[in-house]
């Protein structure tokens, strides 16, 4: 490209009116040329778009949300876990009792004594009941005045 | 939206968006945080995002307005961001010491430069993007764009150029 043109891109360019095609162009001819001393500012501009331009983001993103989908994801699991380990050692349980834990009472004599107060118990709610069913007699003394026996 | 489909949104607009935060916030630590932050608001409006036909610029646009409330937040609590962090890694190292020492100035150039210069001069010189996408990211109209573009270039170039002639008529 000849001076003139380039000092009437130039021009435009001061202006705010150069397309992006033709401030490539620029570019590429500065970064390519040398160039007249009054044209060095535009040179040291360009070159330091460029270099500007290839500043990088470092970091790693962080996504914080994720995470925690990932800490719900291992609660679960193990959440989970703990319910089946729970579940098959309390089943075997209740069997083993109802067979083996009645409460009974080793000692003889206690034995005993506790068996006697059970009877005792039993026979007393038993006479109590049967006091209510005295107005029973009633129906044989009926029955006795139909029936005459020899 | 899932993870992956946001991250593989984020990537290709993320350089650009800590570009644009270190160029207004200067400070790499604060340009770092700043975008983390903006990333993070995007994740958790991710619904919304479907709605956004241009999602690079919506990105940008959000990455501005943060960085703009935080300078104003720090103007009100009377800090000065102090930056003198110019780094240019980028650099090959038979083009000179020179040269490093010209970014840094045209770096503190464009520093002095008022915001909206600054966001517009980011966007086209150095991301070379549209003007369509530049005037849908700052909001301002076509013509407000290119004052503010010419504006920038015209400083920073005149300021160059008054350091040379004061460099060659001190010698």
């Amino acid at each position: 490209m000849e001076l003139q043109k380039i000092k009437d891109l130039l021009e435009k360019y001061e202006a705010g009116e150069t397309s992006l095609a033709e401030e490539k162009k620029l570019r590429e001819h500065f970064k390519k040329n040398e160039v007249p001393d009054s044209l060095k500012s535009y040179q040291l501009i360009f070159g330091f778009s460029e270099i500007e331009s290839k500043e990088s983001y470092e970091k790693e993103i962080e996504l914080p949300s994720t995470k925690q989908d990932n800490r719900y994801l291992w609660t679960a699991i193990a959440a989970s876990l703990i319910l089946v380990v729970g579940l098959f050692f309390f089943q075997n349980k209740p069997l083993e009792m109802s067979d083996s834990n009645l409460g009974t009472i080793q000692d003889k004599e206690e034995a005993l004594q506790k068996s006697m107060e059970a009877l005792k118990m039993v026979s007393e709610l038993m006479n109590e009941g049967k006091e209510d069913l005295i107005y029973l007699k009633e129906f044989n003394n009926t029955k006795n005045k139909f029936i005459k026996t020899e | 939206m899932k993870q992956q489909g946001f991250l593989d949104i984020i990537n290709p607009v993320k350089d650009k968006m800590y570009r644009l935060a270190l160029r207004l916030l200067v400070s790499k630590e604060a340009a770092e945080d700043a975008t983390q932050d903006v990333i993070l608001k995007l994740w958790n409006q991710k619904h919304k995002l479907k709605d956004y036909t241009n999602l690079e610029a919506f990105a940008m646009t959000v990455t501005k307005n943060y960085c703009l409330d935080e300078l104003k937040a720090k103007k009100n609590n009377n800090l000065r961001i102090v930056h003198q962090n110019y780094e240019h890694n980028a650099i090959s190292p038979q083009r000179g010491l020179e040269l490093k020492d010209e970014l840094n100035w045209i770096n503190g150039i464009v520093s002095e430069l008022p915001e909206q210069q600054k966001i517009v001069f980011q966007l086209r010189d150095i991301e070379q993007l549209e003007f369509e996408e530049i005037m849908e990211i700052t909001n301002m109209k076509s013509t407000a764009v290119r004052v503010a573009l010419s504006r920038a270039r015209k400083k920073i170039r005149e300021s160059l150029t008054k350091k040379h002639n004061y460099g060659i008529a001190k010698n």
